[in-house]
């Protein structure tokens, strides 16, 4: 028992150093954007989180709770400037948070009377109604061009003007810090188990006492909270807040964030929001392709790993503590071999695609894997296709290792008793 | 005159305009285990989902401790003591099976919907919950998922859930279903201990189960009480041996 309890504390503990210790490591002006971005990424995941993973209400509005905490608190951000409102900057993201509770109230009330498949069309509904609104009220949303801010409007607090953006990095990270430890402890809360068992079976709670309507009700509520702290943190790092952020766009890639990084585990949608963050922005400034990659990666995940990264690395869990796991290294890394062949084949199709449709008029010459490729040439193409189809094949071969690998060390693992 | 724990005046039910139950009127008194039984579409597990209030009653009372019960909700009836257990087990699957006790006692002890208590911290959850863990007999097997048991801790489980609220009232539906010999006796032996100074009412198809338990039998035929009595005098019955007992022991 004490043991968990001081583990748990040591990967808390590790957590804060790496926060604390990424900008030493990552000084540029864009690893140091990504990484605030990855934070409020993370809080957001989180909360969308306590509603997929712990109670099983599959939203598709979630960014309604973000935008809204997000557009209340650059209102905020500008009534301090105008001198009309006073709160120091750090403290601005309790604004959001508590504009996203308001409306998780409001919201949350029609939305979680229905669980399964109509709170799905319900949360896209008011997903949809808040994003009209946002064209119908323009002196809130700002129109077209939203609602533009500055950090640096109020008085600086304790010597924090928030001018830098080492400054917001360590402001996002400490509200991240604070907001993981608060939505974990909700987990370990009354509310949070049962939130589990209406998850898995919403009748039997009823018959032990709990109104489950009034179980997913708490539960939103208190996701909307976390998700209007990661909006208002969005504000203060972008300074701009568009009827965007409430949108159905928005709602999806907080979806695809917690699926990816796997909804069954609390930390999973922790990966997720530091993978997507990572590829939205990295892959972004590569190639013009990014969201069809991105798309087919989620096809990928949703089919073959619905459990997400989260479940891949636990899956491991068995075999590493009994020190298993060099066994499977070599075939891992025959098939990540085999992988990277229909990959580049994948990738070069995409790319000349792309390349032919929007820039061949440049008449830039196409540069894959550090060859230039001319698009315009058959070959390049009959090559790739083959690549690609060969890759595949090769792939599917090199995962037959890899399953003799895995069984050998389930086998063992049964041999040696449970543990 | 002592008051019943349960009593039925005049329930009817009806899907659509298939009357199912047919005006049932049963007086459970406390401390009594009560037994129905029935041939197969009798309504008997209809009758239990009237009371527990799984489907609304179309016409008629139900009361529970003299208390009219008739039209709340099932939340609301299990918060007044009445626990049922269901004939297609009826669990949190994902969770352990510790947690699923635990999370069927939270309610009576008094944690609500509270999201500012560790409950690992509860000290009379953790006892309660260890205590009931113990009684089904699966210590063994507290941290293994619910849905991965074998079926006879399933059911052993489910009778669990149904108990830990401390509920005064019990329903049981079928708990010996799909048993083997010894599984069935061990299950008569958990009733029999985790339902002292309750009040039972069970549904079940075991001849041996019914006539081992029950200090009283009511007969359910075609929606209405054909019969209630102890034992011997439903034995004795000529119009259930015929209707039912006749025909069941063929």
């Amino acid at each position: 028992m004490s043991s968990s309890l001081l583990s748990r504390l040591a990967t808390w503990a590790v957590t804060a150093l790496v926060m604390i210790l990424l900008p030493l490591f990552f000084k540029q002006g864009f690893a140091l954007s990504m990484l605030s971005q990855m934070g409020i990424a993370i809080i957001f995941a989180l909360s969308y989180n306590m509603l997929l993973g712990q109670t099983g209400l599959l939203s598709f509005g979630h960014a309604v709770y973000y935008g809204l905490g997000a557009f209340i608190c650059a209102h905020a951000l500008n009534a301090i400037g105008a001198g009309r409102f006073h709160l120091p900057v750090t403290l601005l993201p309790l604004v959001g948070g508590v504009a996203g509770l308001f409306f998780g109230i409001i919201f949350g009330y029609v939305t979680t009377r229905r669980s399964g498949t109509p709170f799905a069309m319900i949360s896209l509904g008011i997903a949809e109604m808040v994003a009209a609104c946002a064209l119908m009220f323009p002196g809130f949303f700002g129109g077209e061009g939203g609602i533009a801010t500055n950090r640096q409007l109020g008085q600086p607090w304790h010597g924090l003007s928030y001018g830098p953006q080492t400054q917001v990095y360590y402001l996002i990270a400490g509200w991240c810090f604070l907001c993981m430890i608060a939505m974990f402890a909700l987990t370990q809360t009354p509310l949070g188990r049962m939130a589990n068992a209406v998850r898995d079976n919403p009748e039997r709670a009823k018959f032990v006492g709990y109104n489950p309507t009034r179980v997913r009700y708490l539960v939103l509520c208190l996701s909307s909270f976390f998700a209007g702290i990661a909006g208002s943190l969005g504000t203060i790092n972008y300074e701009i807040v568009t009827a965007e952020n409430v949108g159905v766009v928005a709602s999806g890639n907080v979806l695809i964030m917690a699926f990816v990084g796997g909804v069954g585990h609390f930390f999973g949608p922790v990966i997720g929001a530091v993978l997507v963050s990572f590829l939205q922005s990295a892959l972004s400034s590569y190639t013009q392709g990014w969201l069809l990659y991105f798309g087919l990666f989620f096809v990928f995940m949703v089919l073959f790993a619905p459990g997400g990264i989260a479940s891949l690395l636990t899956v491991h869990v068995p075999a590493a503590r009994a020190g298993l796991f060099p066994r499977l290294v070599p075939s891992y890394l025959l098939s990540a071999v085999a992988l990277a062949v229909p990959l580049a084949g994948g990738i070069a199709l995409v790319e000349m695609t792309y390349h032919l449709e929007t820039q061949s008029e440049l008449g830039k010459g196409l540069k894959l894997f550090g060859l230039n490729v001319d698009p315009s040439h058959p070959t390049v193409w009959i090559v790739s296709a083959i690549v690609l189809a060969a890759g595949v094949g090769l792939f599917l071969l090199s995962l037959l290792p890899l399953k003799a690998a895995w069984q050998s060390v389930n086998a063992e693992l049964q041999a040696r008793g449970p543990a | 005159m002592s008051q019943a724990a349960l009593e039925l005046k005049g329930v009817h039910k009806s899907f659509g305009r298939t009357p199912i139950i047919n005006g049932v009127d049963l007086a459970i008194a406390q401390g009594e285990r009560h037994a129905i039984i029935g041939p197969n579409g009798a309504g008997k597990s209809t009758l239990f989902n009237l009371i527990s209030a799984r489907f609304p009653v179309t016409s008629g009372q139900v009361l529970l401790n003299g208390q009219d019960i008739t039209g709340l909700e099932a939340h609301e009836i299990n918060r007044k003591g009445l626990s049922r257990s269901f004939q297609i087990t009826n669990i949190f699957p994902r969770l352990s099976v510790y947690e699923n006790l635990r999370c069927a006692l939270l309610w009576s002890l008094g944690y609500r919907y509270s999201f500012w208590q560790r409950v690992g911290g509860l000290k009379d959850v953790r006892a309660r919950t260890e205590e009931i863990v113990d009684k089904i007999g699966l210590s063994r097997r507290r941290e293994r998922p619910a849905g991965m048991l074998s079926y006879a801790e399933q059911r052993a489980l489910e009778i669990g859930i149904t108990i830990a609220g401390g509920a005064d009232v019990i329903l049981l539906d079928e708990p010996t279903a799909g048993m083997s010999h010894s599984e069935t006796r061990d299950a008569v032996e958990l009733i029999r201990t985790v339902t002292q100074g309750k009040t039972l009412v069970m549904v079940e198809h075991d001849m041996g189960v019914v006539f081992g338990l029950a200090d009283r039998i009511s007969v359910l035929v075609y929606g209405r009480v054909l019969a209630s009595g102890t034992p011997e005098e439903i034995r004795g019955n000529p119009a259930v041996r015929e209707a039912y007992l006749g025909t069941e022991a063929d």
